[in-house]
């Protein structure tokens, strides 16, 4: 159950993904034959994976999922429940994927280039806020694509306090006074557009915050109570 | 919300409780109505993580393919208690992306077959509430890194960025990239074990 302090890090990167070809390769090896690698891959994937919660999602190309049934049809045989044989077919796989990777040194800088370019238009800039009491309480997320400047405010553990709503708000010192961006729902994901009227820094660097509002949100146009969840952005890319 | 008709023999028909563990358990028994539900309810989810590593669509198209031929395959490898449905086919999926980006020249293509018609029924399982609580933590301990050290690890989960990739990009040496890397996994490590 114990692999090397350099292992568990070698491990770590695998799942970040930052080693180089070979590197991975390595690992990629190393992993098929070492239980105890594997498992400490395994064990940093789980730690590293709800991240992939927070990427905002992007709808694929139509035809992809008749293509994808096309192939789970023909790899299924008639009788399924050949264990033996579909393990050692994924081991063929990542043999493969494995051995390909190590013969190929890589071109990392540039591929890292293009990415960054071809997808500035195609991936919105999107940070990720936790809106909560404390580090123990979190009642909600909130997703900004700053170039459409559209937020989504997703409840994590928040109930609406009976008969009332909670209202967000946009606290930052260069806009003054706090600016409310409407109520959002405690029950569902709540995604609007409102943001837009704000420049990019004050949407970076602003405190998002809920207050508890009479239903239909605050009367005054300011909140009629302190904030009960707080949070502030930070970004997931690129 | 519709129920679609029954698959001869087949558990039972989909509906809107249902969760992608329960999809998961169904697929591992080679139910196809079950996966096109999945895919469905999962795939733009997917399709974010391996968009935002891939920038070519080709490519991000073909690892998506991949990982759900994968996640076919090992369905029934699937352990909630090693955490949610969605983190475990977002690893498969994003290492599809890793082994991919990771290689200079694009792998062969895939003959793709001629489609057929998938079940038309709706089923939204992501509307259940039961991802967030490790993104929550998560979020939680990144937000006690340093921001650049913090940005380093979130470039390079989310958009694959190498060391150098990210040396570049934050105008310093790879090992001094390398060993920020390693202190902030550390810390990472140790916060979501506390």
């Amino acid at each position: 159950m114990t692999v090397t302090p350099d292992d568990d890090f070698a491990a770590a990167e695998y799942a970040l993904g930052t080693l180089d070809p070979s590197e991975r390769a390595v690992m990629a090896a190393r992993r098929l034959r070492e239980p105890d690698l594997d498992e400490a891959i395994r064990a940093w994937e789980a730690r590293l994976a709800p991240l992939a919660e927070a990427a905002g999602p992007i709808e694929p190309p139509r035809d992809l999922l008749p293509a994808i049934e096309a192939r789970i049809r023909s790899a299924t045989p008639e009788a399924p429940g050949n264990a033996a044989v579909a393990s050692l077919r994924r081991s063929v796989t990542r043999w493969r994927a494995a051995a390909i990777a190590a013969s190929i040194i890589a071109g990392v800088l540039a591929v890292g280039f293009i990415a960054r370019e071809a997808t500035r238009e195609a991936v919105p800039h999107e940070y990720v806020a936790v809106l909560q009491k404390d580090a123990a309480s979190p009642a909600f997320a909130i997703t900004v694509n700053l170039d459409t400047r559209e937020f989504t405010v997703r409840p994590v553990a928040a109930t609406a306090p009976p008969g009332k709503a909670y209202e967000l708000w946009l606290i930052d010192p260069k806009i003054g006074a706090p600016r409310s961006l409407g109520v959002i729902a405690a029950d569902s994901a709540t995604r609007r557009a409102n943001l837009t009227q704000y420049d990019r820094a004050v949407v970076e660097d602003a405190t998002y915050a809920v207050t508890v509002e009479p239903p239909g949100g605050s009367p005054t146009g300011q909140p009629s109570g302190p904030p009960v969840f707080v949070g502030k952005l930070i970004p997931v890319g690129p | 919300m519709t129920i679609r008709g029954e698959a001869p023999g087949r558990g039972s028909p989909a509906q809107a409780t249902d969760s992608l563990a329960d999809l998961l358990g169904r697929i591992a028994a080679r139910d196809a109505a079950a996966f096109s539900t999945l895919y469905k309810a999962t795939s733009a989810k997917l399709y974010g993580v391996v968009a935002r590593i891939l920038p070519r669509g080709d490519a991000a198209a073909d690892a998506l393919q991949e990982a759900y031929v994968r996640i076919w395959e090992k369905a029934g490898e699937f352990d909630p208690a090693k955490g949610s449905p969605l983190a475990w086919m977002a690893t498969i999926a994003r290492n599809r992306a890793l082994d991919e980006v990771r290689r200079v020249r694009p792998g062969s293509l895939e003959d793709l077959p001629e489609s057929f018609e998938p079940a038309a029924d709706e089923v939204d399982p992501l509307a259940a509430r039961e991802r967030s609580e490790g993104l929550v933590k998560l979020l939680n301990c990144l937000q006690a890194l340093d921001e650049e050290k913090r940005a380093v690890v979130l470039l390079a989960y989310y958009r694959g960025l190498s060391r150098e990739a990210l040396a570049l990009r934050f105008g310093r040496p790879v090992p001094t990239i390398k060993t920020w890397l390693h202190r902030s996994l550390a810390q990472l490590r140790d916060c979501l074990a506390s």
